[in-house]
């Protein structure tokens, strides 16, 4: 069946969530931005309300309503506030990435902080960005290599959401240099790690509640059971990961859009020029009309996107193949990622000088807009992982996911 | 309910079944039926006798809504796949095929949804009526007679006249672009008391073929969709009865004249727009199968990562489109207003799809613009462009959009 009506349960969740949305974070965005934070009394709301394990299965510790459910709350947080949804605790996109690299039991243990009493105070980390490209091979500059006690991790990890606030992290690194972006390896790092440096935050264009920055490793050793190794198939489980986790950031996207348009919509209704609302115009209306497409069919890529993603969670996952995900998660996140920065800059345009004065939120719509479309994955790398799902072609990690030989992304 | 995409083992098997169809039987003939301008009649008999056994009341109702009753019966056929749903699924199927083959399928077509919405019930069994006997009786199609010379998407400035005389109405008048309108048994034809009027000057009218001074003129040459016949209507001094004001004289006391003619819209919206992603998917997949197959530079071409990308946000378009077209008829299966989401599909299926066109011809270089090769790919961009005209223009559906969207909004 085809259907578009969310479950009861989804409904009361949604209309929860909407709610805070309204009246806890959107007032307060401002504040959040300049605080460079969100408070830990809205946090706290935040975990209250179960959103920063909604789209981890059970089986891991996740709340097991699916990624279909995450998806619609997700978009209400962002509608309130876009950086809301990254700066609120849990373990972000660290709790896909074990979930998709690790076995169920390094999963499980790997959430159970996020789990515990006090969850909202723990954040969860991918360091997976590099502040160069290797120019002398294919690959991660940063290394891990085999020793008795381990492996021994060296080298610098930058564009880490939460970075600064994060105790647990997924660190990739090289360990085959000479296997270029198939030689990658995933490790569990805690902040505690002896050699283990928090680089200072970044200052960024949007998201200013997020915290974008980095780590150094000097001979960080971790033991062998802290490597994560994709079940057997590393790359496609990386591809996975990457690709699960670009949903929830286009479902913020989503969120974004139709906030800037929700406010943009509100103003050319009462914005009046040569006597009339400037929305009676046909070069606003229409701007308006294109906007509202982008906004909805955005939303129609995403819940398509995640139900592929929970149609998969609930077969057999070892004979279901991923490609339909793959290929659903590639056309969301593009196509939002684009949408929301339509929907930010026609905001802004169709406010005219308004728009520029951060009296207006939409200003604050159109920067979050350019920086979360350089979260999770960009559009040209979801385009190349669609393209090649569609021809048939093997997926290059190198090629699909954000590197910096290609172009970077906060992950 | 939840929010899901996946179709049941019955929609399933008839989608596929339908696919079939669309790439072992339609598509081979498509070429011939272009260049000739139409399609055999037997050829079409067969596919309205196949609609029918599948639960289709397209051939003897019209495209569009169906009554309660209708949708029961369908659903007995089909499971409860919601019409609209799959009609729109089969839409794009068949369109992938050929999409001038949908527009020349017998039945009353366009004409359908004014009669079944106004006509009173005389009206609905006389001119439904003639549609029955699928299997022997000559073909036949209905037709709908809105747009003139000097009136296009503004609707209301039509022109064609009608005044009582007697028992009769007669009406004098030119309509344009009226699909099988040559073929027509009869059309609903649009025309005014008296065009200072405006909207609520509006009467129509279901014209029979052979009404005196009702004549065919023209015939037009098309860019594409050329199997699908393309006709000018005359009426001169046309003397039709006043049985055929549609919906009796009581229908117009208000402005409905003018709602009949619009209220076709909502649900053919997002059957046009099925059709633009079918057209659009069948070029798309064209191009994927072409660069599989071809090289650049010794290279395979998707190795480029600038192909693959045109590719991919073609691909990515057309799943947008598509994905606001299964709205449009969900919502309209479930009782919802639409006509904000039909526009909405329209607008984005028609435009993703001439992208798509476009990007695979070009994506084929030089070789893509010549019939001899790739005489699909030439024929799909043809026949893709009126996509984002005919049924409300890509600006007229932004009206009806913003219309919904901004406040107090009520003409522009």
């Amino acid at each position: 069946m085809i259907s578009f009506e969310p479950t009861e349960d989804q409904k009361l969740m949604v209309e929860s969530v909407a709610g805070f949305a309204r009246n806890t974070l959107r007032p307060r965005i401002r504040e959040f931005e300049k605080e460079r934070g969100v408070s830990e009394a809205v946090r706290k709301t935040a975990h209250e309300l179960g959103l920063g394990l909604v789209g981890l299965p059970e089986s891991v510790g996740g709340a097991g309503l699916g990624m279909t459910t995450a998806v619609l709350l997700e978009e209400e947080v962002a509608w309130g506030d876009p950086a809301a949804g990254f700066a609120f605790g849990g373990p972000g996109a660290f709790g896909f990435a074990v979930l998709e690299l690790g076995t169920p039991e390094q999963a499980t243990a790997a959430l159970a902080p996020f789990t515990a009493d006090g969850g909202h105070a723990r954040f969860g980390a991918v360091a997976w960005g590099e502040p160069k490209p290797n120019r002398d091979r294919a690959g991660f500059t940063t290394t891990a290599k085999k020793t008795d006690a381990g492996w021994t991790i060296d080298g610098t990890k930058s564009y880490v959401v939460n970075a600064d606030r994060a105790e647990h992290f997924v660190v990739f690194a090289q360990v085959d240099a000479a296997a270029g972006w198939r030689g990658l390896g995933a490790f569990l790092v805690d902040k505690s790690a002896k050699g283990l440096k928090v680089l200072a935050r970044e200052t960024t264009l949007g998201l200013d509640a997020v915290s974008f920055g980095g780590i150094e490793l000097t001979s960080v050793v971790v033991p062998d059971s802290a490597r994560l190794l994709g079940g057997g198939d590393f790359d496609a489980a990386l591809v996975r990961f990457f690709a699960r986790h670009a949903v929830i950031v286009a479902a913020r996207g989503v969120g974004l859009s139709r906030a800037a348009f929700d406010v943009t919509r509100e103003y050319v209704d009462n914005r009046k020029a040569f006597g009339k609302p400037i929305g009676h115009f046909q070069a606003v209306a229409f701007t308006v009309a294109d906007r509202a497409m982008d906004v909805d069919a955005g939303r129609g890529l995403v819940w398509r996107a995640a139900a592929a993603w929970d149609a998969y969670d609930a077969g057999d996952r070892n004979a279901n193949d991923a490609k339909e995900c793959l290929l659903r998660s590639a056309h969301a996140i593009a196509f939002v990622h684009e949408a929301a920065m339509r929907c930010g800059d026609d905001g802004v345009q169709l406010h005219g000088g308004a728009g520029f004065m951060r009296d207006f939120p939409v200003e604050k719509f159109m920067r979050d807009a350019k920086q979360i479309g350089l979260c999770g994955m960009t559009a040209e790398h979801a385009d190349q992982l669609a393209g090649a799902v569609a021809l048939g072609v093997a997926i290059d990690p190198g090629l699909v996911l954000p590197t910096p030989e290609t172009q970077n992304a906060f992950v | 309910m939840a929010i899901e995409f996946s179709l049941g083992k019955k929609q399933l098997e008839t989608r596929e079944g339908i696919r079939g169809l669309a790439k072992n039987v339609i598509r081979p003939q498509a070429l011939a039926w272009d260049r000739a301008g139409g399609i055999p009649e037997e050829f079409l008999r067969n596919m309205a006798r196949l609609a029918t056994s599948m639960g289709s009341n397209a051939m003897r109702s019209g495209l569009g809504d169906e009554t309660e009753e209708e949708k029961r019966e369908a659903e007995k056929k089909r499971g409860p796949s919601g019409t609209n749903l799959f009609g729109v699924l089969a839409s794009e199927e068949l369109a992938w095929g050929d999409a001038g083959l949908l527009l020349c399928l017998p039945g009353p077509g366009l004409g359908g949804p004014p009669v079944r919405g106004s006509g009173t019930a005389e009206q609905k069994k006389r001119f439904f009526g003639m549609f029955e006997d699928l299997d022997n009786a000559p073909l036949k199609w209905g037709a709908y007679g809105l747009t003139e010379p000097n009136a296009g998407s503004d609707v209301s400035g039509i022109r064609t006249s009608c005044r009582k005389d007697g028992r009769h109405w007669v009406l004098n008048g030119r309509k344009c672009y009226i699909t099988n309108g040559a073929r027509a048994v009869w059309t609903v034809i649009f025309a005014t008391i008296d065009p200072a009027l405006g909207r609520a000057g509006h009467r129509a009218f279901v014209v029979e073929k052979g009404t005196p001074g009702f004549g065919v003129g023209r015939i037009e040459e098309k860019m594409g969709l050329r199997a699908s016949e393309t006709a000018e209507l005359v009426l001169e001094d046309c003397r039709v009865p006043e049985e055929n004001l549609l919906g009796g004289e009581e229908k117009y006391v208000s402005k409905e004249g003018f709602m009949t003619a619009m209220k076709t819209f909502d649900n053919t919206r997002p059957l046009v727009a099925a059709m633009a992603c079918g057209i659009g998917r069948a070029a798309y997949e064209y191009a994927c199968d072409f660069v599989k197959d071809n090289y650049v530079l010794s290279r395979p071409i998707p190795r480029y990562a600038a192909i693959v990308e045109r590719l991919a946000k073609v691909g990515r378009s057309l799943e947008a489109a598509r994905s606001l077209t299964w709205r449009a008829a969900w919502m309209a299966d479930n009782g919802l207003a639409n006509a904000k989401e039909a526009s909405m599909s329209k607008a984005m299926a028609g435009q993703a799809a001439i992208k798509a066109c476009i990007e695979a011809l070009e994506n084929c270089g030089a070789e893509g613009s010549i019939a001899r090769d790739h005489q699909l790919l030439e024929k799909w961009f043809r026949d893709i462009k009126v996509y984002d005209i005919f049924e409300g223009t890509g600006a007229i559906q932004r009206i009806v959009i913003s219309k919904r969207l901004i406040s107090d909004l009520k003409s522009f």
